[in-house]
């Protein structure tokens, strides 16, 4: 019985040591199975951009204005980055809402007047390179949803998109009451499982718990702050969700340890005016820069023409917006606003910080008027002043080109809507061209698109003349282009742009 | 000695039938030891009493019900003979499991073996939470990246899914913050995985900016998350451009 005993023993024991060296060698404990998602209304987007397309991205962040060399497999119209990022099924079944954080890029910049519809191009020339993002949806079973992209909304960075069978998603329920600090929350979003090709994926989630709610002047919410112990910029465009599995709204930034969420009534307020012009729509645009009179210090004031006492006053007051630069032709401008002038008001709402400015501005809309109280440095009163908004798709513009790019050849081209990279010798080469400027994308409003100009060409000569030796001449009323289209020799005539 | 004696006759006692003589020496001790003699008093009276009893008739499934039992009780065997049976069950599923994980994880690594073989060192780095996910090198004047492009390099314009296939994995990147390995622990719900149609080739560029700089800008294959893949201290500031 003894000899039992001490067998079974000296099995247990080495049945155990085993496990903990078997265990200790592993380099994960063995997995868990996968629970089910506790979020059916996060969908997963997968956003593709082309060369092309990165060429355009290049050009809107970096000093770019040559090409030297490329990878030896690169092709311009192939797929060179995937995003995967989370959307959103909205409560009415079909809508899907997500932050695309490079669909800006897939669209032009318009710095004008903001139409009540969209202007479709004058000719019905069918673009297949830039009609929109190329996108599509994945559910939560992993199927592929077709879908079509139906615009940005720039006030909040949102794309829209719009699945074609309705139901197909589980809506989740998109909560409206109030967010309070304390409340512990999911953050889900895409995450990928193994590296292997084909990248498998799946919805995950982390836990956070609400730390901070700011209210928006106008009351309701204007965002939340989460914070996480494993946030990083991948869980931007994640959603959040409520204990109860409601959606309460939508990651849009990082800001130290914690995560700023765009809350849910914004979310639907951006999806409507999305879907009422069934295109993208821009942010209102003043074309000012500024910063807020409480933010600043006394000389800081003074330095832009203010006088030691009205300056003082202005601080201790508290409040307004301190202009700093006025952007040229823009709604600022016309309306004869300075820098140096102080916003105190908009429609006589009260402004004290510079999110409150940003926030009555969208309040306002692209293309609507709005009345400023403004004080002037050199003048003793504050007087109301009426200002009709422009609307701007992206942060990127002209306005930007110009003021970055003082000293760089093409300005001609952008003014007329042309955004062209400069290919060197090899690299056109490779793409099977001749060196010249690689157009990138073609403004569908300009006259450019209309002579039937494309990205993708290579534009050799201008007027006869090389890119490079090109001047403009103010009084030429047609430009002819000789460019270079899937290796064969063009001539595009595009008419001047009137001033 | 006699408590011995006792044993040996009570022994003796128990084992004869009823009304069969005992030994001499059984007469003996049981004419001094009145312990002895009460206990086969006893013995007696119990054999008659149990003999008196009628016979009882086996019901027709008492074979069945029998082993039934019977294997039920061989089930509540002793403790320390279940401890053995159970630990050597364990012991053989342990390993049973940890055989199998070594064998599984060594096909595995062989696989990612054979894809480690084309790859860059550096592609293989998980990016970091602060990290860029975009690789910017900052050059001198771009003539030696232009030199290094000869013509050899250059390849046909639209490769085929040939070339694809023959293209070294040095293309393939992901650039994730998040957990790579499922192991449970990372996320507070999961979904089942699903496969990435992911693009194919990489965006390697170096560019020159006019004024002489050059730079080197590689874009992760994959990215998860809203996050820009190309940034820039050039932009604006939304927040203080309107």
């Amino acid at each position: 019985m003894n000899f039992r005993r001490i067998i079974s023993v000296v099995l247990l024991v080495g049945a155990l040591s085993y496990q903990s060296v078997a265990s200790g060698q592993t380099p994960a404990p063995a997995p868990k199975a996968p629970k089910p998602p506790a979020a059916p209304q996060v969908v997963t987007i997968i956003h593709r951009l082309n060369g092309l397309k990165m060429f355009r991205l290049l050009l809107r962040s970096e000093q770019v204005q040559s090409i030297d060399a490329l990878d030896s497999a690169f092709n311009l119209m192939d797929d060179v980055h995937t995003n995967v990022i989370a959307g959103l099924a909205m409560d009415d079944g079909e809508t899907i809402a997500a932050w695309l954080p490079e669909a800006d890029v897939e669209f032009g910049p318009p710095v004008v007047a903001f139409p009540a519809a969209p202007r479709p191009p004058k000719s019905p020339r069918v673009f297949s390179l830039f009609d929109g993002p190329d996108v599509s949806v994945i559910g939560p079973d992993g199927k592929q949803l077709p879908a079509k992209y139906i615009g940005l909304d720039a006030a909040t960075g949102l794309s829209i998109l719009r699945l074609e069978n309705k139901n197909v998603v589980s809506a989740g329920v998109i909560k409206d009451e109030p967010v309070n600090s304390g409340d512990s929350v999911l953050l889900f979003g895409p995450e990928p499982v193994t590296k292997t090709r084909p990248v498998l994926a799946r919805m995950g989630a982390i836990e956070g718990r609400v730390e901070n709610v700011m209210l928006a002047p106008s009351g309701g919410i204007a965002r939340f702050k989460v914070s996480a112990a494993k946030l990083s910029k991948a869980n931007i465009g994640g959603v959040a969700v409520n204990q109860a599995g409601d959606t309460i709204g939508i990651i849009d930034g990082l800001e130290g340890n914690e995560a700023s969420i765009l809350p849910a009534a914004l979310i639907k307020r951006a999806a409507q005016r999305v879907l009422e012009r069934q295109a993208s729509v821009p942010r209102p645009w003043l074309g000012v820069k500024g910063e807020a009179v409480a933010a600043l210090k006394l000389d800081q004031i003074q330095n832009h023409g203010w006088e030691m006492t009205r300056a003082a006053a202005l601080v201790g007051k508290h409040r307004g917006i301190l202009l700093t630069s006025i952007v040229p032709g823009s709604p600022a401008e016309r309306a004869e606003l300075r820098a140096g002038d102080v916003i105190l008001k908009v429609d006589d709402k009260d402004i004290q910080t510079a999110d409150e400015f940003t926030w009555w501005l969208e309040q306002a809309g692209p293309s609507s008027s709005v009345e400023f109280t403004v004080v002037r440095p050199d003048r003793p009163v504050e007087w109301a002043l009426n200002v009709k908004l422009s609307g701007m798709l992206d942060q990127w513009s002209r306005v930007n080109w110009r003021s970055r790019f003082p000293s760089m050849k093409g300005f001609w081209l952008i003014d007329q809507g042309i955004e062209t990279i400069a290919l060197k010798p090899l690299v056109a080469l490779q793409l099977g061209t001749t060196p010249g400027l690689l157009v990138v994308y073609v403004d569908p409003v300009a006259a450019a698109f209309e002579a039937g100009l494309e990205p993708g060409d290579v534009i050799q000569t201008i007027n006869g003349k090389p890119v490079s030796a090109f001047r403009t001449t103010p009084n030429s009323d047609l430009y002819t282009f000789e460019v270079v289209r899937k290796k064969q020799k063009r001539v595009v005539k595009v008419p001047a742009k009137k001033k | 000695m006699r408590k011995t004696n006792c044993k040996l006759i009570r022994r003796e006692l128990d084992e004869l039938m009823l009304g069969e003589a005992w030994s001499a020496a059984a007469t003996e001790h049981l004419r001094e030891c009145v312990e002895c003699r009460e206990f086969h008093m006893q013995q007696t009276k119990l054999r008659k009493i149990v003999g008196s009893l009628g016979t009882v008739e086996a019901p027709a499934d008492f074979d069945f019900r029998l082993r039934a039992r019977l294997a039920k009780d061989a089930s509540s065997a002793p403790i320390y003979w279940r401890l053995v049976r159970s630990g050597l069950v364990v012991a053989a599923t342990m390993i049973i499991v940890a055989t199998g994980v070594v064998v599984v994880r060594d096909a595995m690594r062989q696989g990612e073996n054979i894809g480690e073989v084309a790859r860059k060192p550096e592609v293989h780095q998980p990016v970091k939470p602060d990290q860029a996910p975009v690789i910017v090198t900052e050059e001198k004047k771009s003539d030696d990246v232009v030199a290094a492009v000869t013509p050899a390099t250059i390849r046909k314009i639209r490769p085929t899914q040939a070339d694809y296939k023959k293209r070294p994995l040095s293309s393939f990147a992901i650039s994730s913050t998040r957990a790579s390995v499922l192991n449970g622990a990372e996320s507070a719900g999961v979904s089942t995985a699903f496969p990435i149609d992911s693009s194919i080739q990489s965006f390697t560029v170096s560019l020159e900016d006019g004024r002489g700089n050059a730079k080197t800008i590689s874009v992760p294959t994959v990215s998860f998350g809203s996050q820009r893949i190309v940034q820039s201290g050039n932009q604006f500031a939304p927040k203080r451009d309107w």
